[in-house]
């Protein structure tokens, strides 16, 4: 057998060719797993899969190197999208090679037991944790909350909207809008909270109702097929008000774009670590996991991101950025809205399908 | 003489040259094609509830047509712009040429991300392209996002797939015809009509036909400048297998693409080994009737 560090060479070339090359990139996963198999304290790699770019960084950064520092035998090869429909080919093909996947709660719980492991979590301590944080098939992470925004400068000083009505009313308001079509950034419930119903009143989401009201503002909406494209479309001047996660405003702000956020009510969605079903590491991947819902790591992430915790013991020191995106803090004035992860799970591929209809017709 | 122990002894070797780009076809080509279809007609068993739904689902239709005209429209802007420009190809001296084939290269080898890209900053909202209809008077024409965005950036993106061979072919064309014809008392016009349209055909063909199967499955271009409401059918395919993980329904979508593309393909070149329909028909009618 190739050395390790050749073995892993190898690995990171193959992830960066893609699929195309799936059957040798088996063989390297075959190697993790001669790795795992030897007990909890063998030497393990494990196969991180996040989105990428910043929040990938920070995750690095929070979770992955204090856990190597206290488990010096695990370390991490980090890729990135991740993409469920890849967790099929790899669960179908028999060659599973990701360890931990980022992922929409709803996403695994969906494919929970086919695609996804399910989890033992029992051991972690879930005293301070957010309601719905442990799930079946997955371990929240962090809260995104997408508030409402707008460039300042788009509206006379003291003019802006000031309600998600608001957003929906283009005579009072003129101006671009930009959504995210992801169902995790809001883009059905706003346009129902727009409509009138009540913020308990949302699950089961009335999704005809909300595609009629968003076809109210269609004409002078930009539809962003995911959070980086509207980030850079903000960046851009594109558009002038939007619905974009904490995360991705926090760059914004950072960069010394003058932003302000709409605290009336505020959709916020949990963010999840999945296991895929067959991992070659999955006894160190469900440790690691488990390591990142405690205070420290959580207060962490909330630091470098922007992220809402999932941990209430959690302190983090915001800086004045993040503290602007503060969903549980004392920025927001208005009300919060947590999406509900077993609807979504039930309905989301006709949900889905329905929105895809809508927007491509 | 010899040409019969030459056939006797070449098959075998010149069969064999063929082995390894078989090999890599069926392997990468070949054998996943077959599960896609296998996969759309067997989820869960024997079924053509995948193909059906795609007549009915109400979207596919509009945007497989929203599709095929942008595919149109691209290869009609590619040929129109890169007819000219090969033939000035084969009019100028050698440096000349050699320079006008690295105009053609250059955004062939240059990033299809980095040129996309680029149209996102030309078109955008405020961007040079809305700054000069807002100086014509007409400020709210914004292409990106839009199918006409998409267009434009395509044929930008596809022209050198029409110009390379449409350079090779007309490079090849006896230019001494065209002085008989002249000699002949033909007027330059009819000359080029008559002998040199035809012999360029070929090349024609193949441009048509590269340029519009290409772009009928283009992503980039779409998914960069385009917009989930205007989506193409590529989009429709990534949401149909990276969201809704329907990989019966993504593969039949593909198949009915390959299967649409294939039939234009095997008429294209039952007609078009004599150019286009149209063009075929009017100019062999000519001939008879004269």
């Amino acid at each position: 057998m190739v050395s390790r560090s050749r073995t892993l060479t190898i690995t990171l070339g193959l992830v960066a060719v893609t699929g195309l090359l799936s059957g040798c990139a088996g063989g390297s996963a075959d190697a993790g797993s001669t790795g795992a198999a030897g007990g909890a304290d063998a030497p393990a790699t494990i196969t991180f899969v996040g989105y990428g770019g910043g929040g990938q960084d920070a995750q690095i950064e929070a979770w992955q190197k204090p856990y190597t520092e206290a488990n010096p035998n695990v370390t991490f090869v980090n890729t990135s999208p991740p993409d469920v429909a890849q967790v099929k080919a790899q669960v179908e093909s028999g060659s599973v090679q990701w360890d931990v996947m980022a992922t929409a709660p709803y996403a695994a719980q969906q494919n929970c037991g086919t695609l996804f492991e399910k989890l033992d979590l029992s051991a972690i301590d879930q005293t301070d944790l957010v309601e719905g944080t442990v799930g079946e098939c997955y371990l929240g992470n962090w809260i995104n909350a997408t508030p409402i925004a707008y460039r300042t400068d788009a509206f006379p000083a003291g003019e802006g909207p000031t309600t998600v009505a608001d957003f929906f009313d283009t005579e009072k308001f003129p101006g671009q809008r930009g959504i995210v079509t992801n169902l995790q950034n809001g883009i059905l419930e706003y346009p129902l909270l727009a409509d009138g119903v009540a913020p308990d009143n949302l699950y089961p989401l009335d999704v005809d109702r909300a595609l009629d009201k968003l076809d109210t503002i269609r004409d002078v909406t930009t539809f962003a097929p995911n959070v980086g494209a509207l980030q850079q479309a903000v960046e851009a001047d594109q558009v002038d008000m939007f619905l974009l996660p904490d995360s991705r405003l926090v760059p914004l702000l950072q960069g010394g774009m003058d932003l302000t956020i709409v605290w009336d009510e505020t959709v916020a969605s949990l963010n999840a670590f999945a296991i895929p079903k067959g991992a070659p590491n999955k006894d160190a991947a469900v440790d690691f996991i488990s390591s990142v819902v405690e205070p420290e790591q959580v207060a962490k992430i909330s630091e470098l991101l922007g992220v809402a915790p999932v941990n209430t013991a959690a302190k983090p020191q915001l800086d004045e950025f993040t503290k602007q995106v503060e969903v549980y803090g004392p920025a927001n004035t208005g009300g919060t809205v947590l999406q509900d992860v077993d609807w979504y799970a039930d309905n989301f591929n006709d949900v889905s399908t329905k929105l895809t209809t809508w927007l491509a017709g | 003489m010899t040409t019969p122990t030459r056939t006797r002894r070449t098959p075998r070797p010149g069969w064999l040259l063929l082995v390894p780009a078989l090999a890599l076809l069926a392997g990468i080509l070949l054998v996943p094609l077959f599960q896609s279809l296998l996969r759309s007609i067997g989820t869960p068993e024997f079924t053509l509830d995948h193909y059906a739904s795609l007549f009915t689902d109400g979207v596919t239709l509009t945007v497989l047509g929203r599709t095929a005209m942008t595919a149109v429209i691209v290869t009609i802007v590619t040929f129109l712009l890169g007819y000219p420009y090969a033939y000035l190809m084969t009019r100028v001296g050698p440096r000349l040429r050699g320079v006008l084939l690295v105009i053609v290269l250059i955004p062939f080898w240059t990033s299809v991300m980095a040129r996309n890209y680029a149209w996102i900053v030309l078109l955008q909202r405020g961007g040079p392209v809305q700054s000069v209809f807002e100086f014509f008077g007409a400020g709210d024409i914004v292409f990106q996002g839009s199918v006409v965005g998409v267009t434009i950036a395509m044929s930008q993106v596809m022209l050198p797939f029409m110009v390379l061979p449409l350079f090779s072919t007309l490079g090849g064309i006896d230019r001494k015809l065209l002085l008989a014809a002249r000699g002949l008392g033909s007027s330059p016009l009819v000359a080029f009509w008559k002998i040199y349209w035809p012999l360029s055909r070929g090349g024609v063909v193949s441009g048509l036909i590269l340029v519009f199967t290409l772009s009928l499955g283009f992503y980039v271009t779409p998914a960069l400048l385009g917009s989930p409401q205007q989506s193409l059918i590529a989009q429709l395919l990534a949401q149909r297998t990276t969201q809704l993980l329907d990989f019966a329904g993504a593969g039949a979508l593909g198949i009915l693409v390959l299967v649409i593309t294939l039939l234009l393909v095997a008429w294209a070149n039952r007609f078009g080994g004599t150019i286009s329909a149209i063009g075929v028909a009017s100019t062999s009618r000519t001939k008879e009737t004269r």
